[in-house]
């Protein structure tokens, strides 16, 4: 088969963390590739830099034989290559025909757009795919699935030659995933040459010809799907050196069960939860991106009200109505967005670390407390900056995690919620925040951590939760931590389980 | 690791604008040596004095990230309520309570409507401009309400026999939100809000209490304000205070201020309030058009944007 698209040595990294290590990556005509790793693997960067929104450091892109350094999305685009993200972008308030024409529509009398021709042509288009989708109906009246579907239709039309599809079944009923995978087994037929992303084993193995494993942003195979199994797949995601690992001194957990959550839920997202952790306990809650994991650890913290369930500490009902509640009753939550709703970046250190402290004060600030709390903040987890006066936003990422941390450490709450504690954190600072978590759990605190990084999961926790679609689906022991089995019940779907 | 880069040194705002203020004043007085005279320094002080409370007000709206561009009409509305009740035999410090309680009242109302429907407020205030500009034109049926000789004690007094009262309680006006700032939780937590509102929220900050009392802040200075103009001109119309809240503004962006909220403080505001009183003065003594004043005014706020954007973009 003919080769469109080849990548050699990628490599990207950002604001000094890198993230692809000299990626190879091959496509044919009438290929489907499908793309594995866990999360944060470096399968999205990957994509960013073929569809154009990313720029990488070094490396070569040669697509249909020409040789690019780097790509703007619109070239990329004219190349042929579309990449349909999980967010689906289409305008919800126009026909399906007049998204299919966005910016390319018919004109009749140089200047009116042709709304009848339009749609005839769209709805060639769409037969042309069996697609059951009417060309004039309302995008909004669309399900996911049809969605999806007009995604891929709009590719076609724009001629993609190179089809990137990320995670496409993620929102997708299973009648609809079905379909979905007849369409691009079709497109596959027709000569595309196809990446698919998905974490999905069973999608994989139906129509993958080709797999590329990445793992911590290294190219670890690339394998013929015809001549792999599940496990080796899975062993290849996993498999690491161990000795990157956070060695614990010692586990701390008092056994006794202080905080109990019951059926705590929330929508589509948190379904049913109960679960409880004990003092001096690193609960560890494990589970793809997308599984609820954030918007469980939020209704403990209260940044989200839960719809039913309780959150008991001590047999004491502390169900947070709103995060000031939450932190009257000692509940520390440290965001994973650190930018969007962490830290207040246009303000100095002392005020991001004091916030919580002062907080509490009637009226007037005790100026000299405040100075001697951050500087001693500052000192012991060795946070770099010139001054408390310096503005959050000139430090690194692993400083500016550390200011986020410190301002709880000061409050010296009972709970301590960590999500993606060492997310865009380097590798020096991450050894620290890691000790920090080790002493909160050494001084009794009790501590959730959600990580989607498999070796800090099985380093840190206690024991780990994983989550999958809104549900709990065990709590694993740490004698039987492996990142094997782990990874299974992550990725293993409800489906494959109620076939069991 | 990312080693803590060298502290950039950045004048800051307020010594820019005291140079420039200084500048203007130096080549003003070599063209026209009046300017120096204390009685004309002294008219600089007390003319900003009106537009100096209101920029007090402005900078703690606009540090938190909003804007109440019906502060004008607010004037208007309560200057005119306040001679209504001197007029009907009301002791004058009773009349300014009233006249501090109904703008205190119209800038509420300004947050609550934001926070019930969610919209900026800047398109709140918008639409509140032409209720309170409409309800002082009711109550007052549309005729200037005069209060002369009954209320000008404090326009007349000068400490000294030279520096206006209404200059030192302007200047209070700074000093106590310049405190508020630097001293207070308040003052924290006006800084978080305006920074990071979601993050504040997380931080234990009850984001609808401290907006309220936020923008109840900007209506106490505002009253003030208001209660100061009826005392120099002696008379009032619901449109006495239109273009304060734009010129406030500006004042506040010149000082420094984000207009994007969470970063700024009070001194600038003070010598922004000063510059633009000084500039009308300047072109008064230099006997320039009072139309083309107007466009000076606006073409100063625009620079001040600019300078304002090119901050924040070197951030």
């Amino acid at each position: 088969m003919e080769e469109i698209l080849r990548l050699e040595n990628i490599n990207k990294s950002y604001s000094g963390v890198k993230v692809l290590y000299d990626v190879n990556l091959s496509l044919s005509k009438g290929e489907v590739l499908c793309l594995a790793g866990e999360n944060g693997a470096g399968k999205s960067t990957l994509i960013k830099i073929l569809s154009g929104a990313e720029t990488p450091d070094s490396g070569k892109l040669t697509i249909k034989g020409h040789e690019y350094q780097k790509m703007q999305p619109a070239e990329a685009i004219n190349l042929g290559i579309v990449t349909i993200y999980q967010d689906v972008d289409l305008v919800d308030t126009l026909t399906v025909a007049d998204n299919i024409f966005l910016n390319n529509e018919i004109m009749k009398h140089g200047f009116i757009v042709d709304k009848d021709e339009e749609i005839k042509e769209a709805q060639r288009l769409l037969d042309s795919l069996n697609m059951k989708i009417k060309a004039d109906s309302l995008v909004s009246d669309l399900s996911p699935g049809q969605k999806q579907n007009l995604q891929i239709a709009k590719a076609m039309h724009k001629k993609a030659e190179i089809l990137i599809l990320d995670e496409p079944t993620a929102s997708l009923g299973e009648e609809e995933t079905e379909a979905l995978i007849r369409l691009v087994e079709k497109l596959r037929n027709d000569g595309l040459g196809i990446i698919y992303i998905s974490h999905y084993l069973d999608e994989i193995f139906t129509l993958g010809d080709t797999v590329l494993v990445l793992k911590d942003g290294h190219h670890v195979v690339t394998r013929k799907i015809s001549e792999t199994t599940e496990d080796q797949l899975i062993h290849d995601m996993v498999g690491r050196d161990t000795s990157a690992m956070y060695k614990r001194k010692a586990y701390y957990s008092r056994g006794d069960n202080a905080l109990k959550v019951s059926h705590l839920s929330r929508g589509k997202r948190v379904h049913d939860i109960t679960l409880s952790v004990s003092r001096g306990e690193i609960l560890g809650i494990g589970g793809l991106v997308g599984a609820g994991r954030t918007e469980f650890v939020r209704l403990i913290a209260g940044a989200d009200k839960a719809e039913s369930g309780t959150v008991e500490l001590d047999g004491r009902d502390i169900t947070p109505s709103d995060p000031k509640d939450g932190i009257r009753n000692g509940i520390s939550y440290i965001s994973e967005d650190r930018k969007g709703e962490g830290l207040f970046l246009l303000r100095s250190a002392k005020e991001n670390i004091g916030i919580i402290k002062n907080n509490r004060k009637k009226i007037a600030l005790n100026l000299p407390e405040e100075d001697k709390d951050v500087r001693e903040q500052i000192e012991k987890l060795s946070i770099k900056v010139f001054s408390p006066e310096q503005e959050v936003s000139t430090l690194s990422g692993g400083n500016q995690q550390k200011v986020a941390v410190s301002r709880w450490l000061l409050a010296n709450g009972d709970i301590f919620i960590f999500d993606e504690p060492s997310k865009g954190v380097d590798i020096g600072a991450r050894e620290e925040i890691y000790q920090i978590m080790e002493n909160l759990a050494e001084q009794g605190k009790i501590i959730l951590m959600v990580s989607s990084t498999m070796t800090e999961l099985i380093s840190m926790s206690d024991r780990i939760a994983v989550m999958r679609e809104g549900e709990l689906v065990t709590v694993v022991d740490r004698k039987d931590f492996s990142e094997d089995y782990l990874l299974k019940l992550y990725i293993q779907s409800n489906k494959e389980e109620e076939r069991k | 690791m990312s080693l803590p880069q060298k502290k950039e040194f950045r004048i800051p705002q307020w010594l820019m604008l005291l140079i420039v203020i200084l500048a203007i004043s130096v080549i003003t007085a070599i063209i026209n040596p009046r300017f120096l005279r204390i009685n004309n320094i002294m008219n600089i002080f007390e003319q900003i004095s009106v537009l100096g409370l209101v920029a007090v007000g402005a900078t703690i709206i606009i540090i938190s990230g909003n804007f109440d561009i019906s502060v004008g009409a607010i004037i208007g509305l309560s200057a005119c309520v306040m001679a209504i009740c001197i007029n009907a035999g009301m002791n004058s410090f009773l009349a300014s309570l009233v006249c501090i309680l109904i703008s205190m009242s119209c800038t509420t109302l300004n947050g609550v409507l934001s926070i019930l429907f969610k919209a900026p407020s800047f398109i709140i205030s918008l639409a509140t401009t032409s209720i309170f500009t409409g309800l002082g034109l009711f109550i007052t049926k549309g005729v200037i309400r005069t209060v002369y000789g009954q209320f000008d004690f404090l326009s007349k007094t000068r400490l000294f026999g030279f520096i206006p009262l209404l200059f030192i309680i302007c200047l209070l006006g700074f000093v106590m939100v310049h405190l508020l700032l630097k001293y207070t939780q308040v003052g924290r937590r006006l800084f978080a809000f305006g920074c990071n509102t979601r993050a504040a929220y997380l931080a234990g900050i009850d984001i609808v209490k401290n907006k309220l009392l936020f923008f109840a802040m900007n209506g106490f200075f505002v009253g003030l304000a208001a209660i100061l103009l009826l005392s120099r001109v002696g008379a009032a119309l619901p449109s006495t205070g239109s273009g304060y809240e734009l010129e406030a503004m500006g004042a506040v962006v010149i000082g420094g201020v984000s207009i994007n909220g969470g970063k700024g403080d009070v001194i600038g505001p003070f010598f922004g309030v000063l510059l633009m009183g000084l500039i009308s003065n300047v072109l008064n003594i230099l006997g320039v058009n009072p139309y083309l004043q107007e466009i000076a005014s606006g073409i100063i706020i625009i620079l001040s944007l600019g300078i304002s954007v090119l901050r924040t973009k070197k951030d």
